[in-house]
């Protein structure tokens, strides 16, 4: 039985690869709590947006657990949990929304997919979600007519239709000028506290890391998985671990990595 | 999901005279029905309890909210009394977000629709003309110095749209030959002139079927993936890339493909004839006239001019279909639907313009007696 206060995610021993490659990440584990807004850090290339697609099943992992909700994503015979995609929102890098759809209907059709409600009340339903992060107004504008941040907001509210537990966000603030990167920050803690919203934010940008994460994880490819975890205040003074020293230092220095 | 299992589900309870009281969740799970009785109220005025709702989200408040739009529509006034505390924060945070119903953009009239139509056609042919004429001037700008043209890439897509274009445009012409042939024979054969089937296929192949038939497939297989290539290239920015570092797009990945495409078409077409021919011989041997028959037929009828018609025509259309798919994948928009729409924009134009040019040309030989 899936109740209120189940683990929103909770992933152990997690080996992460791609087909036929040796393994990219080993031994992954960590758990969220209901409102956290979490982090999967690392510098590019060490695994963070493959780590992502395993944890919403477009990956299936050779060993570990995934759970949503205290139920296991694969199920014993190799099949996805059923229904496990409308247990969590995932905003992809670009926002993939749907091109030929205007900002409604890409934010309705989840709802139209897989709810018995009228057609006013769907469009109310994304309406709301779209006036939830800042979209009112564009409700009929095509995605390819708005700016990078706001079809970022826009894939958000998309990815909230359902009003799942758990938003995954895969580099919200990747390519985002500083005041629409404070804005979408400031949208993700609006939306963790109003609604108890739980986020796994993928990204390596450590402004947002600093300002709004409660906890998060650094990755690094050369060592294999997690090599610290914490807040980031202690990744970024007090983790004894040098790759996370170099991360934040290197962030403070303005350096290539930032 | 997170909500639903532990609460449940959505009842209402009350007469008409008194509120209507909201138990259990609400929620997106909530069948659409359920308000069906609401939206045929018949008082003016309806109060809805919501003070013993156990769970509430987003999609709930908006359900209600939506409510209050749709009875306003009739005249009802809608009322909510207070949720618990603990559903109070998601009730503000929907009232206070949620807008009137946002504006449908406006519909464009049929007059304006069609002048908008028109004038993009009309800047379409623009673009299409001046990038000919490009085009031609690069290609006279060549003659003197044939060595800049990157000849390794135009062999590599000669190699592509010819030599990997063989079976199917062999297959397609094979076919047309014998269908043709078999439809042809079946009525001139009550006349006992099936004899001539030979020389109806063999004009019909040689002087049309055949060219057109390649030029098709070409527009298909070449002129669609040109097109996509382009498309594709001008949304990841490598077009600019080119302008910028001073190259020419239309010089350097035109021209190429241009000309490997001029070249490779008549080939194919000669390929095509016979394929045709073979198929209207298979028929006519199946009805009892021998090979020999056949072709001794052909060649009393058909002569060089008829060849070269065709052939002239398919230099012309392997061009046009180059061109017009580069074209077209060159003002490809942005972002990868612009690619699709590219595409298509290619292959149509090229169909167009390839039933135009063979109507001249049919006009334009009939009149020089070729």
């Amino acid at each position: 039985m899936v109740g209120l206060g189940a683990c929103p995610l909770a992933v152990s021993g997690l080996e992460v690869a791609y087909p036929g490659c040796p393994p990219l990440l080993s031994d992954v584990g960590f758990r969220l709590s209901k409102g956290e807004i979490f982090g999967l850090l690392g510098p590019s290339g060490c695994g963070k947006t493959t780590l992502l697609r395993h944890l919403v099943g477009l990956e299936r992992p050779r060993t570990g657990r995934i759970e949503f909700f205290g139920q296991d994503l694969w199920a014993a015979d190799g099949a996805l949990l059923d229904g496990h995609r409308r247990r969590f929102g995932v905003m992809f890098q670009g926002g993939a929304l749907f091109g030929d759809l205007s900002l409604l209907e890409n934010v309705a059709l989840p709802l139209t997919e897989f709810t018995d409600l009228r057609p006013g009340a769907i469009m109310a339903a994304a309406q709301l979600k779209l006036g939830l992060v800042g979209l009112s107004g564009y409700e009929h504008y095509l995605p390819a007519s708005l700016s990078g941040g706001m079809r970022k907001r826009a894939a958000i509210a998309r990815a909230l239709a359902l009003e799942p537990g758990l938003l995954f966000l895969d580099e919200p603030s990747a390519g985002l000028d500083p005041v629409t990167s404070a804005g979408l920050d400031g949208l993700i803690v609006t939306l963790a506290r109003n609604l108890s919203l739980s986020f796994v934010i993928v990204t390596h940008e450590l402004d947002s890391v600093m300002a709004i994460m409660d906890r998060a994880i650094l990755l690094d490819k050369r060592r294999g998985g997690i090599v610290a975890s914490g807040s980031p205040m202690f990744l970024a003074l007090e983790s004894p671990s040098a790759e996370a020293a170099a991360f934040f230092r290197r962030g403070q220095r303005g350096g290539p990595g930032a | 999901m997170k909500k639903g299992p532990r609460h449940s589900p959505l009842s209402l309870d009350g007469a008409q005279e008194g509120p209507i009281v909201l138990r259990g969740a609400l929620t997106a799970q909530v069948p659409g029905p359920v308000w069906d009785p609401l939206l045929r109220w018949p008082r003016d005025r309806l109060t809805l309890d919501l003070g013993s709702l156990e769970a509430l989200d987003l999609n709930g408040a908006a359900q209600l909210l939506w409510l209050r739009r749709s009875l306003g529509g009739r005249g009802v006034a809608l009322d909510f009394t207070q949720p618990p505390p603990a559903l109070q924060p998601i009730w503000d945070l929907a009232s206070r977000t949620l807008g009137p119903p946002p504006p449908k953009p406006p519909r464009p009239t049929f007059l304006e629709l069609t002048g908008r139509n028109l004038s993009r056609a009309w800047a379409d042919l623009l673009d299409l003309v001046g990038f000919l004429g490009e085009l031609l001037s690069h290609l006279a700008g060549l003659a003197p110095r044939p060595w800049r043209l990157r000849w390794s890439a135009t062999m590599r897509v000669a190699e592509t749209a010819a030599i990997d274009a063989l079976p199917v445009t062999a297959l397609v012409a094979f076919l047309v030959g014998l269908i043709l042939a078999f439809q042809s024979a079946m009525f001139m054969r009550l006349f006992g002139v099936d004899i001539f089937v030979a020389d109806l296929v063999g004009l019909s192949i040689v002087r049309e079927l055949g060219t057109l038939l390649t030029a098709i497939v070409l527009t298909g297989r070449s002129g669609s993936a040109f097109s996509a290539e382009l498309g594709a290239m001008k949304a990841n920015q490598e077009i600019d890339a080119f302008v910028t570092m001073g190259l020419s797009p239309s010089r350097d990945l035109v021209l190429p493909r241009v000309l490997a495409l001029t070249i490779a078409t008549p080939l194919l077409t000669v390929l095509a004839d016979l394929a045709g021919l073979l198929g209207g011989n298979l028929v006519m041997v199946t009805l009892g006239h021998p090979v020999a028959v056949f072709w001794h037929e052909l060649s009393s009828h058909i002569d060089a001019s008829d060849v070269a018609t065709g052939l002239f025509k398919s230099f012309v259309f392997g061009f046009t279909v180059a061109a017009i798919g580069c074209q077209r994948g060159l003002s490809a928009g942005s972002g990868p639907a612009a690619v699709g729409q590219a595409t298509t924009r290619g292959v149509v134009t090229n169909i167009i313009v390839l039933a135009i040019l063979d109507s001249l040309f049919a006009v334009l030989f009939y009149v020089l007696k070729w």
